[in-house]
């Protein structure tokens, strides 16, 4: 440029080199697919060469006005918006590419002179010094309007649209642990979406109408090096809409302090917003925020991942702050489900959050997204553990009235009833909790056959779970005096864990074999109670002499007293307990009543001769009948309320 | 040697340590010198001497041994941090890199103080008063410990938001030719660093000073609007938290053991608890974060004890600098910030001044302030990502610490 500038002589050959270069330039810079670096290599020699143009010119007189011309001219359009109480680019697209233009213009003038490195002409000097005074005025204008249009076109979008708002309103494994004495509800909605859902879906935070008006100022405003300006700008304001939505959606910023006080209700509901929250603002939120800069900032290099990443940063951090905290909580049998859901909702984001912060500077983020999941792994071993342990040693003082459905039963039951949902996450949880199960484990996923379903870890660790429970049914068996009492009461509840096992997926991993063993357990249970039970009573009714026709009527009046008064004693405890399955009930009812009635039948058959006695308190029919009173659960007499 | 004191790791029950993890992470990333080595070997002192004498006779004066061994690296570790010059460009007292090394030495303790505590410690021996008190005490602290840390962070965040701004002013200053423009631009940048920075921590003023700082009130669509981003919701631990408050909880019952506890087990629980609330402290006073009024310029220090002295002195250094400055509302005494605010006084006194194309003097002057401002720009630049990952370090490990804490207890007795 020097040599151009100190070639006087040849001032029109320079001239017309100079202008070849230009319309080389121009004409360069007119292609499509250009990087946005060599681009600006060519709109920097492009100005270079309008002013080496007008400085050739101005050997003749006329270059400096020129470029004072041109400058006047982007002074006047940019000043004039200064006292203009609107936004320009609330005022048309005209008056925006207008003001660009200007701002183009002025930035070209101030690189040319620059670039010229004028030590002497002063008046050169001036000319800079004022275009450079234009660009700062333009440049804090285009901050003004980025803001004003990021806050304008930004949009709210409903997360219902995104994720039906599954939360599982399961009262049965929301209820704590403690409560197992209250009655479950029975029906629980399954979980209704599923880890598969890969339905990644952006959106617009920013009115689509506007990104090219905002890519526009980005550029104008990185071409002047106000970049640092445009990325603080854009940051605020997102960062602010961020923290809006996050509000928006419930989420608040509770300490762990606060966190490790909730008590179990709100902590759990907590919880689910968590998982929730957690998806669409990484899944929706974050992707479409990621989305935004690419396309506003993209080709700057890392700017846009450096926009991102501050946008983002603090309410990530926030929503892991959550997590921890609840990780690091006491560990609660009833809290497994939720972490589990924690952990599998973590989990299927990985992918999400390592591709989001895939850049060095992300890294940061991605770490501790590894370490929540990790920690959140081991809080829900704990309290799979915590579970067992609350099983076991579940006592009561009491026994449980009637011989019915034990609570803890029904609770653990239900519970574990949705442990298959979780079946993958519970198998990579388990798989290094017992060696000897470890060892078998070859597949991860277990698919739905059924040989291999048995053997998997979580197999194991249900079937040790209701061994827990039938031991500690056991135990509390234990506290009835009456032998029969405690044979209703484990027929009932090995009862319910066959059917709970059998009536869900549970029978997957529990198999037949299991299967027909606690049928048969509680077969013999319901033989064990009848002999318990009845034995002595039928003994009145029993033939000592098999070879005799009858027995003497002393005998006969004897035994039928004995009868009666057993049955009656058997009546009046019997009718309260209680057999809450209908099947079951009705199975032994039939079977004490062939053994009963039966027995009686004959008895009496065989003594005819004294059956009209008033020593016969109890016809057979009466007998028949007054056994389907039992295990009803309210207590009756024979000897108070005669029905017949 | 590593070797042999890995194995002996090894044979530790109990009590999970990840220690030698951790030394070899000392090592590799702690700029001081004083932590690596010194730990792993009062590490590998305690689990030896655990597993020679259990349960034999004289226990206790070897405990006696460990615990002043201990105090004595407490000590010298402090006077370290206390040796710090005030002013200087690198290493200043409370600069990033002063802080680092405090948690670092926080993290040294932390670890130490608990294998005296509970490596190969019968769980029974915690669980018996007065530990049945003092260990629930210091896990409230250590829970509170781990929301001030996260408040730390969204305090770094305001930290790198200045960095960010006097980045702004700094290339605009040196620009060549240097013009009204330049000056305007550097002025913008500045004024918004200056009330980011003062702000007073109450959630109620700081509306009016962010949108001060961006003061875009002229036209219409703007007029309900601050870019206080920073002061925001994510700035919150918590609605209504208060760092100063927790700083105050922390300190009850936070009382020297005496007499024959002086010597035993209440004695390193005491220390650790000092510790935390001391390493908070210093790092609620130097980073800018959520409702710090009131903080309290004392700390029940024992200062009857030798190894406190160091710590009494930056105790009562940072409290009286405290109260100098907490008054005025600020952005915290660390180093960089307190340098940034001085320096961005100055540089707005200028540009407001300025006139195309000012005097030789002056500019050479202001020259030099802003090749100054770089420079806290470079440290910040340096400094904040580490820090605000050895502050998130600190946190996980408080985690663990009271995971480690709550399974012996459990073990021993009754759950807390």
């Amino acid at each position: 440029m020097d040599g151009c500038q100190s070639g006087v002589p040849t001032y029109e050959g320079d001239l017309h080199v100079v202008a070849a270069a230009h319309h080389i330039v121009k004409a360069l810079g007119a292609t499509k697919n250009l990087s946005d670096d060599l681009r600006k290599i060519l709109i920097d020699l492009d100005s270079h060469l309008s002013m080496i143009t007008s400085n050739i010119d101005s050997k003749g007189g006329r270059g400096l006005v020129d470029v004072e011309e041109r400058l006047d001219q982007a002074e006047r359009k940019i000043m004039r918006w200064e006292t203009d109480p609107m936004m320009i680019w609330d005022s048309g697209p005209k008056e925006a590419s207008d003001y660009l233009e200007a701002v183009d213009e002025t930035g070209k003038l101030v690189d040319g002179l620059r670039g010229l490195s004028v030590h002497e002409n002063r008046k050169q000097k001036e000319i800079l010094h004022r275009a450079m005074n234009i660009l700062q005025m333009a440049m804090s204008r285009l901050e003004e309007e980025l803001i004003h249009i990021l806050v304008r076109h930004g949009q709210q979008f409903e997360p219902k649209h995104m994720y039906s708002r599954s939360i599982r309103k399961d009262i049965v494994y929301d209820e704590s642990f403690i409560s197992v004495e209250d009655e479950p509800i029975k029906e629980t909605s399954s979980r209704n979406y599923s880890n598969d859902e890969s339905g990644e879906c952006i959106v617009d935070l920013v009115h689509a109408d506007v990104i090219p008006d905002i890519k526009s100022i980005a550029k104008v405003m990185f071409t002047s090096n106000y970049g640092p300006e445009f990325c603080e700008a854009l940051i605020s304001v997102q960062k602010e809409a961020l923290e809006q939505y996050f509000s928006f959606l419930g989420t608040e910023n509770l300490s762990i302090e606060d966190v490790l006080k909730m008590e179990w209700t709100c902590l759990s509901s907590k919880m689910n917003k968590w998982t929730w929250s957690m998806k669409i603002i990484v899944r929706v939120y974050l992707a479409s925020e990621k989305q935004l800069c690419d396309q506003v900032l993209g080709g700057l290099g890392s700017v846009s991942s450096y926009c991102f990443l501050e946008i983002s940063k603090a309410t990530i951090l926030c929503l892991l702050n959550f997590g921890e905290a609840v990780a690091m909580g006491p560990h609660r049998p009833e809290k497994l489900l939720r972490l589990l859901d924690m952990y599998e909702t973590l989990a299927c984001l990985l992918r999400d959050i390592d591709t989001l912060f895939s850049e060095e500077a992300g890294s940061f983020i991605q770490l501790q997204f590894h370490e929540l999941l990790e920690r959140l792994g081991e809080s829900a071993i704990a309290a799979f553990e915590a579970f067992r342990v609350a099983i076991s040693s579940n006592g009561s003082l009491y026994p449980f009235a009637g011989g019915g459905v034990h609570p803890l039963n029904k609770y653990v039951m239900n519970y574990i009833r949705m442990f298959p949902e979780y079946c993958n996450t519970l198998n990579l949880l388990l798989k290094n909790q017992h060696p000897g199960v470890a060892d078998q484990v070859t597949e991860p996923d277990y698919g739905l056959d059924a040989s291999l379903l048995t053997s998997c870890p979580m197999a194991y660790h249900l079937r040790s779970i209701t061994s827990c429970l039938e031991s500690n049914l056991h135990k509390k068996s234990q506290l009835y005096k009456d032998e029969a009492l405690q044979h209703i009461f484990l027929m009932n509840n090995i009862h319910y864990l066959v059917q709970k096992v059998k009536g869900s997926e549970l029978r997957l991993f529990f198999g037949d074999e299991w299967i027909r063993k606690h049928n048969a357990m509680f077969q013999q249970h319901a033989m064990n109670y009848e002999r318990a039970t009845w034995s002595s009573v039928v003994s009145f009714l029993k033939d000592d002499n098999p070879g005799s026709s009858s027995m003497s009527k002393s005998t006969f009046k004897e035994r039928c007293k004995g009868f009666s008064v057993a049955f009656e004693e058997v009546y009046k405890t019997q009718t309260s307990w209680s057999i809450p399955d209908p099947e079951l009930r009705e199975d032994l009812r039939i079977s004490t009543s062939l053994k009963v009635v039966l027995a009686y039948r004959t008895f009496l058959g065989r003594n005819l001769a004294y059956t009209d006695d008033k020593c016969v308190k109890h016809t057979v029919e009466h007998v028949e009948n007054s056994l389907l009173d039992l295990f009803e659960g309210s207590s009756r007499s024979l000897r108070n309320s005669r029905r017949w | 040697m590593p070797r042999n004191l890995f194995r002996c790791w090894i044979r530790v029950r109990g009590v999970t340590l990840p220690l030698f993890s951790l030394a070899f992470n000392l090592s590799k990333n702690l700029p001081t010198k004083m932590t690596g080595t010194d730990q792993s070997s009062f590490l590998g002192r305690i689990s030896i001497r655990r597993n020679q004498v259990n349960a034999m006779e004289g226990y206790h004066e070897q405990e006696i041994e460990d615990l002043e061994l201990f105090q004595k690296q407490l000590s010298d570790r402090f006077a370290e941090l206390l040796s710090a010059p005030d002013d200087a460009p690198t290493e200043a007292f409370l600069s990033i890199s002063w802080i680092r090394k405090l948690v670092d030495v926080f993290l040294c303790c932390e670890t130490e103080c608990k294998a005296i505590l509970l490596m190969e410690r019968d769980a029974a021996q915690i669980s018996k008063p007065p530990l049945d008190r003092l260990i629930p005490e210091l896990l409230e602290r250590v829970v509170k410990a781990m929301d001030i840390c996260n408040a730390v962070t969204n305090g770094l965040e305001l930290v790198r938001h200045c960095q960010k701004l006097a980045e702004i002013a700094v290339s605009a200053l040196e620009q060549k030719p240097f013009g009204e423009g330049q000056a305007r631009r550097a002025k913008k940048a500045l004024v918004s660093l200056m009330s980011a920075m003062h702000v007073d921590d109450k959630e109620s003023s700081v509306q009016k000073t962010a949108e001060r700082s961006w003061s875009f009130g002229r036209r219409s669509g703007n007029k309900d609007r601050h870019h206080g981003h920073y002061r925001s919701l994510s700035w919150q631990v918590a609605k209504h938290w208060s760092a100063s408050k927790q700083i105050h909880a922390m300190t009850m019952n936070l009382a020297a053991p005496r007499g024959p506890e002086a010597s035993c087990l209440p004695a390193p629980v005491y220390i650790l608890s000092l510790i935390i609330v001391f390493v908070m402290w210093v790092l609620i006073a130097a980073i800018p974060c959520q409702e710090r009024s009131g903080l309290t310029t004392h700390l029940p220090i024992n200062k009857h004890v030798n190894w406190t002295h160091s710590l009494a002195s930056i105790h009562d250094k940072i409290g009286e600098e405290w109260k100098k400055k907490e008054k005025k509302g600020m952005a915290g005494l660390l180093y960089e910030m307190q340098k940034m605010e001085k320096l961005g006084q100055s540089l707005i006194e200028f540009t407001d001044s300025y006139q195309f194309p000012g005097e030789k003097e002056k500019l050479d002057e202001v020259a030099a302030q802003v090749a100054e401002l770089a420079e806290v720009c470079r440290r910040m630049d340096e400094g904040l990502v580490p820090l605000q990952m050895l502050i998130r370090e600190a946190f996980h490990r408080l985690v663990r610490n009271r995971t480690e804490f709550l399974d012996v207890l459990e073990q021993g007795g009754p759950v807390v």
